[in-house]
């Protein structure tokens, strides 16, 4: 029983080549991924699906103040770079940077929930509009909320690599947990971006 | 760790008790092994079938006679519902992860699958999943509204002043898929990473051995069709405890919303639930015919066709909620389309035992009755993506009728083929197959007087998921034969259980290679070892231990001819 696995799976890559540049872990990475996506997907369709089929509500939302989703767009963004930036530090073997690259990642992620939190609270106790004042509310919290759950996961998942990299836990050679920390952070900013047009843009050309 | 020396080290080891992972039960807890995941999986899933055979005859005694009394309606819904998820979520899922667990890593060459711990961690949440389900029973508030658990019904309330399911029944079913379904991604994550990354040397995607292609495909279905599932229970949880209003109409939501949901996910699941019997059946075939298999590259390629069609026919479970009839065309004609693929294969099977030196052993048998049920349920599948006949039929016992002779004529026989199959590599022993005989043709002749008449009840209007019927329908002899042979079936299952039981007592033993097969999980130990292995072999043709064994013949020399 003491036979570790990835022992015999590292074995079986070295002898035989098989595995290519990518390790395995990627590739569970990238297909984990794809059926996240499917899940936004399946969500962006039924938003759609009840904004085709919806005839009563205003599909819009009770203010067209843009200034916060453009604002929390720009922090997204700009974490993605700092992610960049965190990779790349400990794919040369820079610790220090990945130290950083992290901390500034999750500070802008916070940054987004805070601002998300803000617009929510705003939402709900100024204007009125919750998850169960109007179709259109059930489907903009639903989606705003998914995505937000995921930025904090996303967020934790990096805090959990900032621990592991303060205590030494990666190398040049070893580190995956970090990589994948990165694609799943820059696949909830793509989704974002997916959002927060259909929210907050496409209601404002009809 | 820096102060102890090795000798300090060696006697500690001695001495010290058995670790938990190292005793028989922690061993099985603890393992990551994915020959011993996979009997759990196994195991777990035919225990589930147990359970959910039993819902089964509760629902055929009920209904064996007119103004039967044996149920009350509440209680007969909640039969009814976990009968149909247990069968298809905690039977069929899982009994085909375990085959696929155990054999696609023997039949790849490989020592385990990509991600062990992750393989466990799937494993335990499909079992305390599947026992969060079952254990609604204890509150009395078994889900209730179907296998489809269609919105509205399945609300808190549907709308104003009109209570539809006010307690926890739909909670238990929601978040229960929900928690398989990540058990099932886990899974089908597992088996793509491992069936493209760790095949042996020389074992290219065309040298596959077909039960792998159609577990590869399964898996991919998995892991784009369940999002479906996890997006539309969310919803509904959201709409039953946080005010939302997806599903309710009165407030600008839409009950159709969960059938599109529900479907885009639940039709490829059929896909899912039959592909991997398909592999089963294909291995089976040209084994007990000795001849390889006839049109390997259709019988693959059909099925990445139905898996990639099976994305688009969900509606045709939806002709009757008055869809626009461009829409009904176009899934009436996808569905049509789907009989294509199915029927290549169906005509390969033929040609594979078509002149071969047949061996009528149990694991044959079971594989030929497939074929020939399965017919039957692809047939009136197609009666069913008619639309006008759907009109007449839709939610009769004549989708009844279909459903059962796919996934019990068709996944369950294969499911039983493939256990009397790999049995002998899964124990060292041989199954009896006298009392496997025995087996078959109770559970045939069982299957076809349960199922057949369900048919023409459907044409006779006899609406599914009734509670009671009035005897004066003209359906009360065709209801009971139909629980009569459901009984005929439960005698079958327990002649199967005695021969498990007598087997592993007291079974012939088997040997490595008791059927003279072809692939690679021949080559090893019965049981193998944990390692599978000692050296990964390496594969010249679609038949790697056929060639071992006949060098002379071996298929890579006549592949070298042509």
């Amino acid at each position: 029983m003491s036979v570790a696995h990835g022992e015999q799976v590292r074995v079986l890559e070295e002898e035989h080549g098989q595995v290519g540049e990518r390790s395995l872990n990627w590739w569970g990475m990238v297909f984990f991924i794809a059926s996240e996506a499917l899940i936004f997907a399946n969500l962006i369709a039924a938003y759609l699906y009840l904004e085709i089929r919806n005839n009563n509500d205003i599909w819009q939302l009770p203010h067209s103040n843009l200034f916060l989703p453009l604002l929390n767009t720009a922090i997204l963004l700009g974490s993605s770079v700092s992610v960049h930036f965190a990779g790349t530090g400990i794919r040369k073997g820079n610790v220090r940077q990945l130290i950083i690259g992290l901390s500034v990642t999750i500070f802008l992620g916070a940054c987004f929930l805070v601002g998300l939190a803000y617009e929510w609270t705003s939402l709900i106790a100024d204007e009125h509009f919750s998850i169960s004042s109007s179709i259109f509310g059930s489907a903009f919290f639903t989606l705003t909320g998914f995505h937000g759950l995921h930025v904090t996961i996303g967020a934790i998942f990096l805090a959990v690599c900032l621990v592991r990299a303060t205590k030494g836990h990666f190398s040049k050679q070893q580190h995956f947990a970090v990589q994948a920390a990165e694609m799943y952070w820059h696949f909830v900013d793509v989704v974002w971006l997916f959002v927060v047009t259909l929210v907050y843009f496409v209601p404002l050309f009809r | 760790m820096a102060t102890s020396t090795i000798g300090e080290r060696a006697t500690t080891i001695d001495v010290r008790r058995k670790r938990f992972s190292e005793t028989y039960i922690g061993e099985w807890i603890t393992t990551t092994d994915h020959k011993q995941l996979g009997l759990m999986y196994l195991i777990t899933g035919f225990f589930f079938f147990v359970v959910g055979g039993m819902e089964a005859l509760l629902i055929r005694t009920q209904l064996a006679l007119p103004n039967g009394k044996v149920l009350d309606p509440d209680t007969y819904n909640q039969i009814f519902t976990m009968h149909g998820t247990t069968m298809i979520f905690l039977f069929v899922i899982p009994v085909l992860s375990g085959f696929g667990n155990y054999i696609v890593p023997l039949m790849i060459g490989a020592r385990d699958m990509a991600y062990p711990r992750m393989n466990a961690f799937g494993f335990w949440l499909l079992l305390f999943g599947g026992i969060f389900m079952q254990s609604s029973f204890l509150f009395g508030q078994a889900p209730n509204g179907g296998w489809f658990m269609y919105a509205p019904l399945s609300e808190l309330a549907a709308g104003h002043a009109f209570q539809a399911t006010p307690h926890m029944n739909a909670d238990f079913w929601l978040l229960g898929t929900t928690l398989l379904g990540i058990s099932s991604i886990t899974g089908s994550l597992n088996f793509v990473v491992t069936v493209f990354k760790l095949r042996a040397p020389g074992m290219s995607i065309n040298r596959m051995p077909l039960f792998t292609w159609m577990i590869l495909v399964m898996s991919f279905l998995l892991l784009f069709a369940l999002p479906s599932l996890t997006v539309a229970s969310v919803l509904l949880l959201l709409d039953r405890h946080m005010g939302a209003h997806f599903y309710q109409y009165g407030s600008g939501g839409d009950p159709l919303l969960w059938q599109h949901l529900f479907w885009s996910f639940g039709h490829p699941e059929v896909y899912i639930l039959i592909l991997p019997a398909f592999g089963i059946v294909s291995e089976i075939l040209p084994v007990f015919s000795r001849k390889p298999i006839f049109g390997y590259t259709f019988i693959a390629w059909s099925g990445v066709a139905i898996g990639f069609l099976s994305f688009t026919v969900w509606a045709h479970h939806m002709f009757a909620v008055g869809l626009p009839s461009i829409a009904q065309a176009f899934f009436a004609t996808s569905t049509t389309l789907i009989a294509i693929p199915t029927a290549v294969k169906i005509f390969n099977w033929l040609a594979t035992i078509w002149g071969g030196k047949i061996r009528f052993n149990a694991p044959m048998l079971f594989a030929l009755g497939f074929i020939a049920m399965f017919l039957i349920g692809g047939l009136n599948g197609a009666a069913l993506a008619v639309v006008p006949f759907d009109y007449q039929i839709t939610d009769s016992y004549f989708v009844v009728a279909h459903i059962h002779y796919v996934l019990f004529g068709g996944t369950a026989l294969a499911v039983f083929a493939g256990i009397y199959y790999w049995f002998p590599k899964f124990t060292g022993k041989l199954m009896d197959d006298r009392l496997a005989k025995w087996h078959f043709w109770v559970t045939f002749i069982g299957l076809n007087l349960t199922f057949f008449p369900m048919h023409l009840m459907g044409i006779l209007g006899m609406p599914r998921r009734v509670y009671t019927y009035p005897a004066n329908l003209g359906w009360n002899d065709l209801n009971a034969m139909a629980s009569v042979g459901a009984f005929i079936i439960g005698v079958g299952v327990i002649l199967f259980m005695i021969n498990i039981i007598k087997s592993l007592k007291a079974g012939q033993a088997a040997g490595d290679d008791p059927w003279d097969a072809y692939t690679l999980e021949w080559d090893t130990t019965s049981p193998p070892k944990k390692y599978n292995f000692l050296e990964i072999p390496v594969v010249r043709s679609r038949r790697p231990f056929y060639d071992k064994k006949y060098p002379d013949i071996a298929d890579w020399k006549n592949v070298i001819k042509h």
